[in-house]
């Protein structure tokens, strides 16, 4: 026992593949309210509110421009999110479909390497498809500020598959951790919703007084967003770092959940 | 390679499939499991019974690996647990006491998606999954969604599904619990009929009918550790009387009656408002009794089964 286990990638695949299978079941009622959710907030938003900051802009970008980037990056953290909390919850506690895998070749380790990939895939999915709408949307109504400006976009799905499988490691490692469903609110009242809030995708960040943007930088969602907004628009080379911190960040916790999540199904 | 060289060279003989010596399990707080052993031949049907807490869903947890042992030594078609887990896995089947079917899945995707994960060939697990279905009869509800299924379909199902890698080894955690008389003996059926094609079984359940009808060979366990062993008709010859005589009558009168026929009774027992007197010779313990002018409301007279021995063993008390 001892050590974490490093997992196969033919189980890894195998999880994958059943959650791949179920998917392609229900992708289209699956996912209309995930592509309509960011659409909202695009419109809300980006021209509701948009309207009152034409002037100048933020950084050179419209208002929607500066946006709509950003909420690529959040979709894809919302789509991972659920399916490591809920989702993987329900798979653990209630169906037990775990608990049946196991009793495979396919180990306790590689489930949840499974599902990191799964996540990841699924945020990859939502985000590409979103992408595409706005950047139809863009070309259609604002053609002399398209939301998508950059070919350097084309990966943008790639790095929404990282963010998807970041997000459903610390998701994961909170699954790991609790024994009631209930508890999920607290994750997504104080972990999620401050991302959302306060990770620049509505406004810069970087123009509160210190600590703010210090903090920022330590979280998540705020690397994710500056990669989205830097490829739709033509990149730094400063996105190497935000790149960078997320793979860090994924790999350094990747395998806490693996260890946690085999202890709850291997006694 | 390694793996196959283990098996001809290892120290059980070549009927043996599964050999546990000295096996434990602690957790934190208690030991659930105290040291067993067994031996299961191949192509057998070998029963753990025992009351609720003995340890039996413990051990087999450990043979299909949802538990590591703490203690000695498992073999499983002649490979240590602990070392190769995939291995093991690969070669047995497992039908849990609870239901984990897929439910997003439906009926004949449960085998389609299980086959996946033993990396059986797309073909071969359609083709099994068509024979399977045809096996434990629901081929009709193939495409049928899981929760639509009874009871007893539900666990045909996870038999079915259980026999996807075609496994040397089933382990059956409580097999007919909760099924109606029905249910049970169509499932008792099918387990026969793969007692009858060569797979070992290994199963755990509580009905005293169904070790009887099913095991080979069984143990009884308690409190974590193995109490008897035998073929059933061996446990009952070896631990009761041929037969029991069930007297009922109001409590006074019974501490009368033992004392009364001590002399012919190989034992008694009181059990609520009956004493149970086991003996070889049932009359003249009825003799004893009518000459005594007791008066008693009722008598039954069998023979001894599994249930006895059982309730002499593990006392009079099933736990919840």
């Amino acid at each position: 026992m001892g050590g974490v286990r490093i997992p196969a990638l033919r189980g890894t695949f195998r999880v994958w593949q059943r959650n791949a299978t179920i998917f392609r079941k229900y992708w289209k009622t699956i996912m209309f309210p995930n592509l309509f959710e960011p659409l909202l907030y695009l419109t809300a938003l980006g021209l509701g509110l948009g309207a009152f900051i034409r002037e100048g802009g933020i950084n050179g970008l419209t208002y929607t421009q500066y946006v709509a980037p950003g909420l690529l990056a959040a979709n894809a953290m919302f789509a991972a999110s659920f399916e490591s909390t809920y989702n993987t919850y329900v798979k653990l506690k209630i169906g037990r479909v775990y608990d049946a895998i196991v009793a495979t070749p396919v180990n306790a380790e590689d489930v949840v390497a499974g599902e990191y990939l799964w996540a990841g895939t699924r945020a990859a999915l939502y985000g590409t498809a979103f992408l595409g709408v706005i950047t139809v949307l863009g070309f259609v109504f604002s053609p002399e500020a398209l939301l998508v400006q950059s070919f350097w976009a084309l990966l943008i799905p790639l790095i929404l598959l990282v963010v998807g499988g970041m997000f459903s490691v610390t998701g994961t490692l909170f699954t790991s951790l609790i024994s009631s469903i209930d508890l999920y609110a607290y994750y997504f009242t104080l972990v999620i919703t401050p991302l959302f809030l306060f990770s620049g995708i509505f406004f810069p960040i970087e123009d509160f007084p210190s600590p703010v943007p210090e903090i920022a930088w330590f979280t998540p969602l705020y690397h994710a967003v500056n990669v989205c907004r830097s490829l739709a628009v033509g990149p730094s080379p400063y996105v190497l770092v935000d790149v960078v911190w997320i793979l860090i960040f994924t790999g350094a916790l990747a395998l806490l959940p693996i260890r946690f999540m085999r202890r709850r199904l291997i006694s | 390679m390694n793996i196959e060289t283990e098996i001809n060279t290892g120290s059980e003989t070549r009927e043996t499939t599964l050999v546990a010596k000295d096996l434990k399990k602690s957790y934190e707080s208690f030991e659930a499991v105290k040291g067993v052993d067994f031996e299961v031949h191949r192509g057998e049907c070998f029963g753990f019974l025992g009351p609720n807490g003995a340890g039996k869903t413990t051990t087999m947890k450990m043979i299909y690996g949802a538990a590591v042992p703490t203690g000695g030594k498992l073999r499983v078609a002649g490979l240590d647990v602990t070392r190769h887990e995939r291995e093991v896995k690969r070669r047995i089947g497992v039908v849990p006491q609870e239901n984990n079917l897929d439910e997003d899945l439906k009926v004949e995707e449960n085998l389609l998606v299980f086959g996946r994960y033993f990396d059986l060939p797309k073909k071969a697990i359609k083709r099994r999954a068509a024979e399977l279905l045809e096996f434990v009869q629901l081929s009709e509800k193939a495409s049928s969604e899981v929760e639509q299924l009874s009871g007893g379909m539900k666990r045909r199902l996870l038999i079915a599904r259980a026999l996807i890698n075609d496994p040397e080894i089933m382990v059956l955690d409580e097999p007919t619990t909760g099924l109606d008389p029905q249910a049970r003996h169509l499932v008792w059926d099918k387990l026969r009929e793969l007692t009858r094609e060569g797979k070992s079984l290994v199963l755990t359940t509580h009905y005293m009918d169904e070790a009887a009808q099913l095991c080979d060979r069984l143990v009884i366990m308690d409190d974590g550790r193995v109490i008897a062993e035998g073929a059933p008709r061996d446990l009952v010859e070896e631990h009761v009387s041929p037969e029991v005589l069930e007297f009922r009558a109001n409590p006074d009168a019974l501490d009368k009656l033992a004392e009364i026929v001590e002399s012919v009774a190989d034992g008694t027992e009181h059990f609520g408002e009956a004493l149970l007197v086991y003996t070889s010779d049932p009359e003249a313990v009825t003799d004893k009794v009518r000459e005594s002018g007791v008066w008693v409301e009722n008598t039954m007279y069998r023979q001894t089964d599994l249930e006895d021995v059982f309730l002499k063993l593990t006392g009079r008390r099933l736990v919840d």
